[in-house]
């Protein structure tokens, strides 16, 4: 959370994320570049820039299949959540990595002629009707000026200037890009190499980054039935008895709308499910010093107002609920982001 | 559903104790697994095989006639300890270039080249320095070389630039270097055809278009493939220049 934008807000856990990040980075180049070729048997190495931009070209593909393994493991086990913390800084080393690599590819394959080695990436190969031989630069390219894109615009401030929703729909664009890459390497590298171990790793990747948001969505899919209502009016949520003080909740209402409904010092209230940062799941987060905390990035709400507290100014919308019985019914008409409503006492007819 | 039981993480305060072992074990996954990967890939690069710019050799000064075909050609009179009397010497400049304007108006005459040699088992070519240092005309007299036509041929195998896979670039063939064996081509750096199957005891050819021309356009979309074609093919000294027919290119499987 924040009142002002600085280029980080270092903390402790950001520290040892990066810290591992980068060493496994290291490792992989090390390896790679400098004790994996002592194994093989040339009698003469690769070209240093080849074997530079194959290095980087390989860790910054493993990097974004790590990355976009994270999000679905953390919808299948919220243990892994934490590996969601600082997934930014992840995604902006990656572009790091792949641009490297675009630069030792330009600079060799595309250099040395009487022509402009940007001009000559677009002109070099133009075999576009056909499969084998397919200019798959123009993939790679698309890929990393998407990769920029997104790391660009991945601080906090583009969020709240963009607003959340577009800022979402632009960093969706992650798949295409990671699809690009797929086709980038399927038309390129993968056409030439004789050793096939990059082939089952490169597949075994994008099988794990397909499969794992396969069973993500069909997990929630399940969750999404469970929690669904049809009903127009008053909507029931749960009993009383299935509550725990300091936890939520979820409803997910007609209008695709989720209401996290939460049990506080033994008084009901009801705000939307998705935080104003990144549209983090607040029902699946838990009250700490009497606020909502999301299980994102940890944005703070007043469980009765849905306002961060000051001086942030973080809003999002509320909900009247009633009680009927030992049934706990929620108003499916929200109210205007950061409009207090009085807490429901626990047994009590409202 | 948030979970009474479930230890919850909160970036900015520290990890819970139920958290930190599995945490912990992610993070030595994590490294150890991208070191695996940095292996397994590091150790499953092909070999590029043995061309190389000859630097260690020196730089090499021979003299010889000037054909062109139309890549231009030095029909070696005086050599030396590497390169012999009698070998065809492709010529091309630095980087992705060529030296037809030096070599046109020396066509047929006695010139001095000088440059560094790119080898690859049987297969050379120079690369000629700048200027007149490089190529020069020579005094003394023009012998006779003769062209032997061997005839019709349909071969298999891949069109390469011939400096690249001479061993300007170390790998310097495949379709991952498709667009910058384009790139020397446009240049016009001598292609060279690699055969599957020696012809006349060579493996290598220099490929031209039909008509004594530079390589068709046309015949760009299949460099780097596996390919048949036919062609017209000769022998200039120990060289083999393969005159394709463009409209006989075919992709094999």
């Amino acid at each position: 959370m924040s009142v002002k934008y600085i280029p980080v807000q270092w903390n402790p856990n950001k520290y040892i994320y990066d810290a591992v990040m980068l060493l496994g980075v290291a490792l992989f180049l090390y390896v790679f570049l400098y004790a994996a070729p002592g194994i093989l048997s040339h009698e003469r190495p690769i070209n240093s820039q080849v074997h530079n931009a194959r290095a980087l070209g390989a860790c910054a593909f493993v990097m974004l299949t790590v990355i976009l393994c994270i999000g679905p493991l953390a919808r299948l086990d919220p243990r892994f959540l934490p590996l969601l913390y600082n997934r930014r800084h992840f995604g902006v080393m990656t572009v790091f990595v792949a641009i490297t690599h675009a630069g030792y590819i330009v600079d060799w394959y595309f250099a040395f002629s009487s022509s402009n080695k940007y001009e000559a990436l677009l002109f070099a190969n133009t075999s576009y009707g056909q499969l084998a031989g397919f200019p798959f630069e123009v993939f790679g390219v698309f890929a990393l000026f998407t990769l920029i894109l997104l790391a660009a615009t991945s601080h906090d401030f583009w969020m709240k200037f963009l607003s959340p929703p577009v800022w979402k729909r632009i960093h969706y664009l992650i798949y295409p890009a990671y699809l690009s890459v797929v086709a980038h390497v399927s038309f390129g590298i993968l056409q030439d190499q004789q050793n096939h171990a990059f082939t089952v790793i490169f597949i075994g990747g994008a099988a794990a980054v397909g499969g794992l948001h396969l069973m993500a969505a069909l997990k929630e899919r399940r969750a999404d039935r469970a929690l669904t209502s049809e009903v127009a009016g008053w909507v029931p949520v749960c009993d009383i008895s299935e509550m725990k003080d300091g936890f939520a909740k979820i409803k997910l209402l007609a209008n695709g709308e989720r209401v996290a409904v939460y049990l506080n010092d033994g008084k009901l209230s009801a705000i939307s499910n998705a935080c104003a940062h990144q549209n983090g799941p607040l029902g699946e987060g838990q009250i700490i010093d009497c606020l909502v905390t999301c299980p994102w990035h940890g944005f703070q709400y007043d469980v009765t107002n849905g306002q961060s507290p000051a001086p942030f100014t973080e809003k999002i919308p509320t909900y009247n609920l009633k009680t009927d019985g030992t049934r706990v019914l929620v108003d499916p008409r929200a109210n205007p982001p950061g409009t207090y409503v009085e807490p429901v006492p626990v047994g009590a007819p409202s | 559903m948030s979970d009474k039981d479930r230890p919850f993480f909160v970036g900015y305060l520290p990890a819970p104790k139920a958290l930190r072992g599995l945490l912990l074990a992610v993070c030595v996954l994590f490294v150890s697994g991208l070191a695996g990967f940095g292996l397994a890939l590091g150790i499953a690069q092909d070999d590029p095989g043995d061309g190389a710019f000859r630097f260690d050799y020196g730089r090499q000064t021979v003299t010889g006639v000037v054909e062109l075909t139309p890549y231009p050609l030095l029909r070696v009179t005086e050599g030396n300890e590497r390169i012999p009397a009698g070998h065809t010497l492709m010529l091309a400049g630095g980087g992705k270039t060529n030296v037809e304007s030096r070599a046109i108006p020396l066509e047929g005459q006695l010139a001095q080249v000088s440059g560094v040699l790119l080898e690859r088992g049987s297969l050379d070519m120079m690369q000629v320095r700048g200027g007149r240092n490089g190529l020069q005309a020579a005094e003394g007299e023009v012998p006779v070389f003769e062209t032997i036509p061997l005839g019709r041929w349909k071969l298999a195998g891949e069109i390469c630039d011939g400096k690249c896979l001479a061993g300007a670039m170390r790998p310097g063939r495949g379709l991952a270097h498709k667009a910058c064996a384009n790139l020397c081509l446009l240049g016009k750096v001598p292609p060279v055809f690699v055969s599957t199957q020696p012809v006349d005891g060579s493996e290598f050819l220099l490929v031209t278009g039909p008509d004594g021309g530079h390589l068709p356009e046309s015949a760009y979309h299949y460099v780097a493939q596996f390919v048949s074609l036919e062609g017209e093919v000769e022998r200039r000294g120990d060289l083999l220049v393969l005159r394709m027919d463009p409209k006989t290119l075919e992709v094999l499987d």
